[in-house]
């Protein structure tokens, strides 16, 4: 028998979700009252500590897709995607590692703050289009879950949803800036952990588990039952390739995006950034087990009860329905809100930092601090507006999987940054011409474009993983033999990184003013992984099961 | 002593991004050796249930190991940093 998400009592779910917006416009206005400079707009003025640093970096990272999207992908595809999920925690440490703290030294806004130091204007022109289109993508995504959760909560038409979850998201996101986004986020994360953890104590407690006091780890009792109803539901189902091309796609993506490098800048010190990536692994794991047990959950139940959960995405919310009281299933939604919500909030402000900062930076750069907030509040504005403006009819090409999505950034990004920030060689026009061809393969061999080229079939092909496995590769090959190939032609003599741009190397790296031409160099190195990308490749080309 | 510092730098950057990557892909071992495939852990499978708690305590745990350490390496460059001549117009670092 079919189940649905309905709440009995549709005012609980208003007076919670309404209690909420109160809370975030209330943070908002007071963040507001701090933000006297650019420096405050899109950094929270370098001074946020460890621990609200982590909780927002942990809100930022798990958006609409944690309560909704990964749990029917599980009900899908079972422990597979599990282990999908469960590298996401290493992005923002990795990040943070590999370029985040040395960004921070030098008080970025964004990766592409960096990037126009190190590369020019007219590379970061190229980057900051990927990242505003990768950003817009997302935003879109969360926007158009958001408006789905309004129009299943309320029961209103989802247009109306849109304009009005729409408008009251913008709304306190622009008033409050980085440090509302940033206080707000860690609100949420809060709202979130107990939102998808608490109710399923209950939930399982119900469902015969003697573990519901701690329902991320405490649920093996249930296994014989689930591996009676599910036999194969703890197989790996796929060969080692498949949990291979999970690295280029899903760990070198997400290491460039723009909305998490810029939780790890806020930072109060570079020691600071480090400290938040601890309790952000400490957060992030607690919600992410929440989130894997309510889609072992979600299948014990469709098993164990007969009955069907035709909208998968909605699991959590149906078995709050099912088995917790009106106020409760009204809690959790509240806390699906929360999660669109912070990721909006973070894409938002990275598109106001890539256009009222990198871009006017280049357009503008003699522009007096006051200005640069005021078109940081109206890039943000307008990146609002947009995004409620595309969820009305979204284009078909930008609600494509973000997972998709960050493959696309893995092949047109992370070389430029990872390769900038540990070796001299890296050359300005290398990037450009890599950047671009192989962004432009990636979406030219996905199945969304032209199948019949498609690189890889069904879900590996969708999401990316098998085009990203090839173009991610052959960007990072191709961006090293560029750079050492232009280095050495005269004729190229332009794009040649300059001693300014290597100074800024050792710089971040916390030398100061010790240059030493001989460190971060060399090709050596560079040439193995290039030729070991190459394998990569290769190897990616090879069919797909 | 700055040669020292940065095969420092290159060694702490390449163990934890090592260290990181098997926190977060370790279920890519149990693909790869299929005979761990077996027992049980808290009643779970262990290959369901080691990828979880590395991903979350693992990762946690190296991020702890990496911030202390690289936490230290800070320290010590910025002695470095500062023990140069002021002729170099060394500048203090941003800890």
């Amino acid at each position: 028998m079919p189940t649905e998400y309905a709440l009995s009592n549709v005012w609980i779910g208003i007076g919670i979700v309404a209690i909420l917006f109160v809370i975030f416009y209330a943070v908002g206005y007071m963040a507001s009252r701090k933000t006297t400079s650019d420096e405050d707009f899109y950094a929270a003025g370098f001074s946020i500590g460890p621990v609200t640093n982590g909780l927002g970096m942990a809100a930022t990272w798990a958006s609409l897709a944690t309560f909704l999207g990964v749990i029917a992908l599980i009900l899908k595809l079972q422990v597979p995607f599990v282990y999908l999920w469960i590298q996401w925690a290493i992005s923002i440490p990795l990040l943070t590692l590999l370029y985040g703290t040395s960004l921070r030294r030098m008080k970025a806004f964004t990766p592409a703050t960096f990037i126009r130091q190190r590369y020019g204007k007219p590379s970061t022109v190229v980057i900051v289009c990927w990242m505003i289109l990768i950003m817009i993508m997302y935003a879109l995504g969360q926007m158009i879950g958001l408006g789905r959760a309004f129009e299943l909560l309320f029961g209103v038409p989802y247009n109306t949803a849109i304009i009005v979850a729409g408008i009251a998201t913008v709304g306190f996101i622009t008033i409050g800036g980085m440090y509302g986004a940033t206080y707000n986020a860690a609100f949420q994360m809060v709202v979130m952990t107990i939102a998808m953890v608490v109710p399923m104590g209950a939930i399982m407690k119900i469902m015969g588990s003697s573990g519901w006091w701690f329902p991320p780890l405490a649920y093996g009792d249930m296994v014989p039952e689930m591996l009676k109803q599910i036999p194969t539901f703890f197989d790996m189902k796929y060969d080692f390739r498949w949990y291979f091309a999970l690295i280029p796609a899903f760990t070198l993506g997400p290491i460039a995006l723009p909305h998490l490098a810029m939780k790890v800048f806020t930072s109060s010190s570079v020691k600071s950034a480090r400290w938040a990536v601890v309790w952000f692994a400490l957060f992030l794991g607690l919600l992410f087990s929440g989130t894997y047990v309510v889609g072992f959950a979600g299948n014990f139940f469709t098993a164990t009860t007969g009955r069907i959960i035709e909208k998968a995405d909605q699991t959590l919310l149906i078995l709050n329905v099912f088995y917790n009281p009106t106020l409760v299933a009204a809690f959790v939604m509240g806390g699906a809100v929360a999660a669109g919500l912070s990721t909006i909030g973070g894409n938002l402000m990275a598109i106001a930092g890539l256009v009222g900062s990198d871009l006017l930076g280049i357009i503008a750069p003699n522009m007096e601090t006051s200005k640069k907030m005021k078109w940081g509040y109206a890039a943000l504005l307008m990146g609002g507006a947009a995004a409620i403006l595309m969820a009305f009819r979204p284009p078909k090409f930008l609600v494509t999987s973000i997972l998709w999505a960050f493959g696309l950034l893995a092949t047109t990004a992370t070389p430029a940054i990872l390769l900038g920030v540990w070796w001299k060689e890296a050359n300005k026009l290398a990037l450009i011409v890599t950047s671009i061809s192989c962004g432009f393969l990636f979406i030219l061999i996905s199945p969304h474009v032209i199948p019949s080229i498609c690189v890889g079939k069904g879900l590996v092909a969708a999401l990316g993983m098998s085009g990203g496995m090839v173009t991610i590769s052959l960007s990072f090959a191709m961006f090293i033999v560029l750079s050492i190939l232009f280095n050495r032609m005269s004729m190229f003599k332009a794009f040649a990184p300059t001693l300014e741009d290597k100074k800024v190397i050792d710089r971040i790296h916390g030398w100061g003013t010790d240059y030493d031409e001989s460190r971060y160099n060399g090709i050596t190195w560079p040439l193995i992984i290039a030729a070991f990308c190459i394998a990569i490749f290769f190897w990616g080309l090879q069919p797909w099961s | 002593m700055k040669e020292k510092l940065y095969k420092k730098e290159i060694t702490l950057t390449i163990v934890f991004s090592i260290l990181l990557l098997l926190m977060g892909h370790s279920a890519s071992i149990f693909v790869l050796f299929p005979v761990l495939q077996q027992g049980t852990l808290w009643g779970f499978p262990t290959q369901y249930i080691i990828p979880i708690l590395l991903g979350w305590f693992g990762v946690a745990a190296v991020c702890l190991a990496m911030t202390i350490m690289c936490n230290k390496f800070d320290d010590e460059m910025e002695d470095y940093v500062n023990s140069l001549p002021p002729s170099s117009e060394t500048k203090k670092t941003d800890k």
